[in-house]
């Protein structure tokens, strides 16, 4: 009871260290698990839903050479402020919103865009980590990606296409 | 006539509080070091599947070892550390016998920054309120004392009969 009573008193100081532990940690992992742009490819998927961590893991276990990590990122158009979008390396966009997201678009060998899901037959590349709303979808390169003259956002843009 | 007198805070238990607060303080410092390497391990472990669960893990190990940690350091150490300084103060400061009936209340309570303690009643000649450290105060009241020492009010020492 006395136990109880003592831990009551000092409720504010443990609410502050639970609020103290997370921010750092959380901020140590944000640190431990980012790398510099040049380091890694981001992906960003506009689509309803996605296994985004499940998505990196299977890009990650053929990572061409000197990259450090894959990013996969589901965005919408409050991220269109966020800094980090310009650089991104791979997009996967619908058709209905390629036209707003047209800065941020280079094409792909050439093409404006590789096709990578159609709605009208209902397949598309990587189904069993994103789901795709009823419209088509196509796979951009990012105008700002550090890894367009590399050629490592091709790689791993191909090997994304090829996922099941 | 004098009887014996019986110190409530003697050498033995100086010392026993002493060494009690330098385990607690090794013990949660090695509570504290084992929760940091714990959560530095799992920061060095975190990948991209395993980020979330490892990120989860370390702030819930970080919570609960610090929440022990300010527990025992609070209501443990620093209450004995203040007993100990407490009891240094009533072993060198100059004692007045008060000689009568000795009851220990139940009224008890904090006094800032320093001990707990509980209210006893000295019914004599003149009726004296003094205070006991509350560690001490069940030993006072099954004592049968006809005499207390006190130092600034508080009691230093009992006389029981020989």
């Amino acid at each position: 009871m006395r136990a109880l009573k003592n831990i009551f008193s000092q409720l504010h100081t443990f609410v502050l260290w639970l609020l103290a532990s997370a921010l750092f940690w959380g901020w140590i992992f944000t640190f431990v698990t980012d790398t510099s742009p040049e380091k890694k490819i981001t992906v960003y998927c506009d689509v309803p839903q996605m296994r985004d961590t499940d998505l990196a893991v299977a890009l990650e276990e053929d990572m061409p050479e000197g990259l450090r990590m894959i990013k996969v990122h589901s965005f919408g158009y409050v991220m269109f402020d966020v800094e980090s979008i310009d650089k991104g390396d791979i997009f996967i966009i619908p058709v209905s919103d390629m036209e707003d997201c047209a800065e941020f678009l280079a094409p792909v060998e050439g093409e404006q865009g590789i096709k990578v899901y159609d709605a009208a037959s209902g397949e598309g590349a990587a189904e069993s980590y994103i789901q795709y709303a009823d419209e088509d979808y196509y796979l951009f390169l990012g105008s700002g990606s550090a890894h367009i003259e590399d050629g490592k956002a091709l790689a791993v843009a191909r090997q994304l296409l090829a996922l099941e | 006539m004098t009887g014996k007198i019986v110190e409530l805070f003697p050498d033995a238990d100086m010392e026993r509080l002493a060494r009690q607060i330098r385990r607690w303080r090794t013990a949660l410092c090695i509570l504290a070091a084992a929760a940091l390497a714990a959560c530095v391990c799992m920061a060095a472990a975190a990948g991209t599947a395993n980020a979330d669960r490892m990120e989860i893990a370390a702030i819930i190990v970080s919570t609960v070892a610090g929440w022990i940690v300010i527990y025992c350091a609070i209501f443990v150490v620093t209450a004995r550390r203040r007993e100990l300084a407490h009891a240094a103060m009533l072993r060198t400061e100059d004692r007045q016998r008060v000689e009568g009936t000795v009851a220990v209340t139940d009224e008890r309570f904090t006094i800032r920054k320093s001990v707990a303690v509980r209210r006893v009643e000295v019914s004599g000649d003149e009726e004296r309120r003094l205070l006991v450290c509350d560690s001490r105060a069940a030993a006072l009241a099954a004592s049968g004392a006809v005499a207390v020492y006190t130092a600034h009010g508080y009691v230093a020492a009992y006389e029981v009969k020989a």
